[in-house]
């Protein structure tokens, strides 16, 4: 039985062995942001992860990892335990992940459609830009109710009203004057649709040529019935989200649920930090940043963590070239597996 | 197969960018940190000698890449090694 390996131009790479059942592992090198867990857990020592920062941070032909096909045993551990869902065992078509047995990381990533308010703070944050939102916004004019008209008898068409209108509802057919037709304009019109009834043209016509008003002004601070409904749905992609907590901490109404697949700890080394920004680049979650000072001659702190949004992936760790950053990674999540030798590989990753 | 860093001297300008922003020269040496070329013995990854960029140690990399982005003329670079 053989096992053979194809690397794909972009880095995917396929390793396969037929057999009894047909083993593959795929990886997906976009997807994969060079954190060493995979080489950390492999039992053969087949996965080399290259350097972190070289990886992220410069333009690199070569996969982020190498995969010995030699050694690799197609056990599937690496793909247990990447949480960038870049490796992928599969046998004879079913991934592992769909296998009962195989242990999982337990983590997740949901929006509650019924309390999302489609404001989009999620999808903004998102540094994976896993998040879409897409929603629907009630017509202006169903939140405004007025009249307008337009006297044309006593406009003199001069553009000031179309100029300034702030809802460019205005809109007046300009002509070029000839001897056979001396006019500067033939037509104006006010689309209702986009009109607010703010009354801005009304103030500024030089020759009081339009009529408007505003039916929900004289009533101040009471609300007339008009309910504007916003609607929306919202999708996370589960291939690009590594679960990080950022769509949770910013929701404002508390519709983003996350469960991280690791705990732990991030340690900075102020001293040894010389500010060169890789870690900065590499994390995948956004969690380290530089201050600026807020004003000349302040010192900030050299680099600002949130561990509130941290996987303890130690992606960060791996790519400082002065070991200022310590990752201590105290428990994993994931589902029961009855091998010990599992328990142990999944364990050893801990400290 | 190794991601190594390699110096193109005859690209090189000389401007020492890469010198004083490798945060590894600037952790080893207070005269790099300090943003000017070192003087003293202390042991960096690269420094300028005659007008050229010159690696000394590359066991120190740690293959960040800053002075990759440090460079204007793409004289020293992160690359597979032959």
């Amino acid at each position: 039985m053989e096992t053979t390996e194809v690397i794909e131009e972009g880095g995917n790479i396929t390793v396969e062995r037929a057999g009894e059942e047909t083993r593959k592992l795929l990886f997906n090198n976009g997807l994969c942001a060079a954190c060493g867990l995979c080489e950390e857990i492999c039992p053969v020592e087949a996965i080399e992860t290259n350097p972190t920062g070289a990886m992220i941070r410069t333009e690199q032909e070569t996969s982020k990892i190498t995969i010995d096909e030699g050694k690799c045993v197609l056990c599937g551990m690496c793909s247990s335990i990447c949480p960038f869902q870049a490796l992928d065992l599969q046998i004879d078509g079913t991934s592992i992940k769909e296998i009962p047995g195989y242990p999982q990381l337990i983590k997740s990533a949901e929006i509650d459609e019924n309390e999302c308010i489609n404001c989009k703070a999620c999808e903004t944050a998102c540094p994976q830009d896993a998040i879409t939102i897409t929603r629907e916004l009630p017509k202006r004019k169903d939140l405004v109710t007025g009249e307008i008209e337009i006297d044309k008898d006593t406009c003199i068409y001069c553009g000031i009203c179309e100029e300034m209108c702030p809802a460019d509802a205005i809109e007046i057919t300009h002509e070029e004057p000839t001897s056979i037709n001396p006019v500067i304009a033939s037509d104006i019109n006010v689309d209702e649709d986009k009109c607010v009834h703010c009354g801005i043209c009304k103030r500024v016509c030089p020759v009081d040529a339009i009529m408007q008003v505003c039916r929900i002004c004289p009533y101040g601070e009471y609300e007339i019935e008009l309910e504007p409904e916003i609607t929306g749905t919202s999708y996370i992609d589960p291939e690009l989200c590594v679960n990080c907590g950022w769509c949770q901490e910013i929701c404002p109404v508390d519709a983003a649920k996350v469960t991280k697949p690791f705990e732990g700890e991030l340690i900075l080394d102020e001293e040894k930090c010389q500010g060169c920004e890789t870690c900065v680049m590499v994390c995948p979650c956004n969690v380290l940043s530089f201050p600026k000072p807020e004003k000349v001659g302040d010192k900030p702190e050299k680099l600002h963590k949130d561990e509130t949004f941290c996987i303890y992936c130690g992606a960060c760790e791996r790519s400082c070239p002065v070991d200022a950053i310590t990752v201590k990674r105290k428990s994993i999540n994931y589902t029961p597996t009855k091998s010990k030798a599992w328990q142990n590989a999944f364990e050893s990753l801990t400290k | 197969m190794a991601i190594e860093l390699k110096a193109y001297p005859d690209l090189c300008h000389g401007c020492g960018n890469c010198v004083v922003a490798c945060p590894v020269n600037a952790l080893r040496s207070s005269e790099i940190a300090g943003g000017k070329g070192p003087t003293d013995e202390v042991e960096v990854i690269m420094v300028v000698e005659d007008g050229a960029i010159n690696i000394k140690n590359s066991d120190l990399c740690g293959k960040c890449g800053t002075c990759v982005e440090s460079c204007p003329v793409d004289a020293i670079r992160l690359e597979e090694s032959e």
